[in-house]
């Protein structure tokens, strides 16, 4: 889980072009969207293609990003429990 | 000035003619179906085409030659709106003015022939990937008076509010003398581009779309044109032309919101519906029906449901969305949509909003079925991406706007930013993250020029690009082709329009401005002057930053460098104002004040009208229309005569305390060089008094 966690961070440090940021400035706990990251819906858009892309796995409906990417780690739990590569 | 329409064409999956579109929209007949032309793997999405093949269009049209569908579009919608307006200027010698919105321009042939391309091969194609293109390559088919569009033709690219802005900078040409004739409007194909750009985005339905219902899953994407012819109504009635409708008011301003998502207020869409009640003089309650943006996106619906329940209150006109018919034909939505109002005016009835059938909450209920009714007045509105919104009211009566000769304007100051650390001082890296480089270096610029020349928030931001925004347009071409069409970032497509940057700059400086973004390769910088001097002019906007705008990007070069062209970087941005301020731009000045020029009493039985200025004493029987010429000519440095008495028109409303509210609506005045000028309402909010002692 933890290898996954910090995989996902250094995804998702590339995919939202966070330039100068490292795995480790992200608090795996710490809200993702509004405060924390402060990501919005474009970006909301590009984790659920990050996951497609790396995870297999398909949300056909952007409202259900919500729940999923809450935290990095529900994030990771999520595509722990549903990857399927 | 009364501007006529006095031709229209439309084009688009209910039909290739105006009779083919008001037949579909009568017999409530959907042109959403499996695509046929256009060749993508999602055949899963359902699209809005025109159903004929490239080749199947150019012998409709009687041509050969290689083009853009977008053009074809075009070329037909363009021909029948002329053919409708009766023109015959084979001879003419008047100014013609020829605007046409689009986005897509030749993305379809560059998609197709990428691969082409990289071999050297049907090089021929590569000039028509620019947006400008398309419009000239338009311009120049629209025989018989191809030879007399010269003057001026220009492509305005605010993504999916095109049309309406190109129809907007045609009557203010025409009000301030530019052109005598003008044909504007819009036209966009489908591409496997835009698709797949939208499907990033995760709003397209895989079913019908339904505007404004509960359920709704998304839009359509369409295709089609549609255009208006204008002119001024005394040139129509002189050529026995018939006036279909009249312009009757219209605003363009930003939601500065986000780059693809409408606010929850829906400000922008209330600004720009409230700022076309003004110029038009119109109340809320006078309008019979919206033709709503209505894409059946979730956000686009309920935000444009609470800017129409802010603006409308309890009058709330009948509203549908023609998109259920004919999808989301983006740049060219606003043309066509206008273009459908005119039928819908002239045949008395409200379109159908299609598969409608449940409300919910914050949205408004639209009219499911067709209604025979006359239609007096009629809005359209247009919404595109960056929150670029447009409004534009269509009127059965003739509405008489301000016209004006144009102004000088002055460069206040022109900045680049090409040092890195100087544009980390104006873009922070949270602002930053998404942009490219050269976004970041206009960005900067743009900000430097605000704070250098004590403009912080223009009334107008309109860009000048001739190729858009290249880079991130490049990563989505390649990756979409490398990929098959699967798996694609949002990122690149969201910011590969050519309005990016003038919307990203309004939305990080928080304006709800005029923005606007024009294509028209090298003469894009000329067009955009020409629309804020245009404006300038009419007082519509006092200051504006310019800003110019390519991206030099490696793969396109290589591609250009096949017909011996190539990009450039350019990253400026200007401050320009009005050299001499006009009448209506202190006009404008008192209204964002909040003053008024004139405080007016009115005594009922009194003939004369008596009045006083704010902080003055009043002048018991004085003429008004003495003071308001010597306030005039005190304000304008040169003496101001108004023509005539009757010239000054006046509104009259009774407040619930009986005080009779007078607001002056019109004037004529003439100056010192006998020039006339009309000036038209907005320059009294007045008060009067019954029991006053006069």
């Amino acid at each position: 889980m933890e290898q996954l966690i910090e995989q996902l961070k250094a995804q998702i440090i590339e995919a939202l072009n966070f330039e100068d940021m490292t795995p480790a400035d992200i608090d795996t706990d710490a809200p993702l969207f509004g405060e924390g990251l402060g990501l919005d819906s474009i970006d909301a858009l590009e984790l659920i293609m990050l996951m497609d892309r790396e995870y297999g796995i398909k949300l056909a409906d952007p409202k259900a990003g919500k729940a999923i990417f809450q935290s990095v780690r529900t994030m990771a739990e999520y595509i722990q429990a549903n990857r399927t590569k | 000035m009364r501007i006529a329409v006095t031709g229209i064409g439309t084009v688009s999956a209910i039909g290739i003619t105006c009779a083919q579109t008001l037949q579909s929209l009568l017999d409530e007949w959907s042109g959403i179906g499996k695509m046929y032309a256009l060749s993508s793997n999602h055949t899963e999405l359902p699209v809005g085409e025109v159903p004929y093949s490239d080749a199947e269009l150019k012998d409709l049209l009687g041509i050969n030659e290689p083009m853009p569908r977008t053009a074809l579009l075009g070329i037909m919608a363009a021909r029948e709106a002329l053919r409708t307006a009766g023109m015959s200027i084979a001879n003419s010698q008047e100014p013609i003015a020829f605007i046409s919105g689009t986005t897509v321009g030749g993305m379809d042939l560059t998609e197709q022939h990428w691969a082409d391309y990289q071999e050297g091969k049907a090089i021929e194609h590569i000039r028509m990937h620019e947006a400008g293109e398309t419009t000239r390559i338009i311009a120049k088919h629209l025989s018989p008076f191809t030879s007399h569009l010269s003057p001026f033709i220009a492509t305005p690219s605010t993504a999916c509010s095109s049309a309406l802005n190109a129809i907007m900078l045609g009557a203010n040409l025409l009000r301030t003398g530019q052109a005598k004739t003008v044909l504007a409007g819009g036209a966009e194909s489908l591409s496997k581009f835009h698709l797949n750009g939208f499907n990033t985005l995760m709003i397209l339905d895989h079913e019908a779309c339904r505007p404004f219902d509960a359920d709704r899953a998304g839009l359509n994407l369409g295709e089609g044109a549609g255009y208006l012819v204008l002119e001024r109504e005394e040139d129509a009635l002189a050529r026995g032309a018939k006036i279909l409708a009249y312009i009757g008011g219209y605003a363009n301003t930003c939601d500065a919101y986000h780059q693809t998502a409408s606010s929850a207020d829906g400000e922008g869409a209330y600004r720009a519906m409230k700022g076309a009640l003004e110029m038009a003089h119109l109340n809320p309650a006078d309008i019979d029906y919206v033709n709503a943006h209505g894409t059946a996106t979730p956000n686009n619906d309920l935000s444009e449901s609470v800017a129409l329940l802010r603006l409308f209150v309890d009058h709330m006109p009948a509203v549908s969305s023609t998109k259920a018919f004919t999808g989301h034909t983006t740049s060219a939505s606003g043309g066509l949509e206008a273009a459908i109002c005119v039928l819908a005016m002239q045949h008395a009835f409200v379109p159908a909003n299609l598969r409608w059938s449940k409300t919910a909450e914050g949205l408004i209920t639209p009219v499911c079925h067709t209604e025979h009714k006359p239609l007096r007045h009629v809005l359209c509105n247009a919404f595109g991406f960056g929150g670029n919104e447009s409004a534009l009211i269509l009127s059965a009566e003739g509405i008489d706007l301000s016209e004006a000769p144009l102004v000088e304007i002055s460069k206040q100051r022109e900045v680049e930013v090409s040092d890195d650390s100087e544009v980390s001082t104006f873009v922070s890296p949270a602002e930053a993250r998404r942009m490219t480089p050269q976004m970041r270096r206009i960005v900067a610029a743009a900000k430097k020029a605000m704070q250098e020349s004590g403009v912080a928030q223009p009334d107008a931001i309109v860009c000048a690009t001739q190729w858009g925004c290249m880079l991130q347009s490049m990563r989505f071409l390649q990756d979409m082709i490398a990929s098959d069409e699967q798996q694609l970032k949002p990122t690149p497509f969201i910011q590969s329009t050519h309005n990016t940057v003038a919307s990203l700059i309004a939305i990080l400086t928080g304006n709800h401005g005029y923005n606007a973004t024009y294509s028209q390769g090298k003469q894009s910088l000329a067009c955009a002057l020409t629309d804020i001097r245009t404006q300038m002019a009419l007082g519509l906007i006092r200051s504006a930053l310019v800003l110019e705008f390519d991206e030099q990007v490696e793969t396109w070069d290589q591609v250009l460098s096949l017909i011996g062209d190539r990009t450039e970087n350019i990253a400026r941005a200007s401050i320009y104002i009005c050299k001499k301020p006009s009448i209506y731009q202190l006009i404008e000045s008192h209204k964002s004040q909040d003053k008024s020029l004139f405080v007016l009493r009115f005594n009922p039985e009194h003939p004369i009208f008596a009045g006083h200025f704010p902080g003055q004493p009043v002048v018991p029987g004085a003429c008004l229309v003495q003071i308001a010429e010597d306030l005039l000519s005190d304000m304008l440095g040169h003496a101001v005569r108004f023509n005539s008495v009757t010239n000054l028109k006046f509104r009259q409303a009774i407040t619930p305390d009986k005080e009779v509210l007078m607001t002056i609506t019109e004037g004529k005045y003439t100056i010192e060089d006998n020039v006339s000028h009309v000036m038209y309402a907005q320059f009294a909010a007045t008060y009067m008094c019954p029991d006053s002692d006069l």
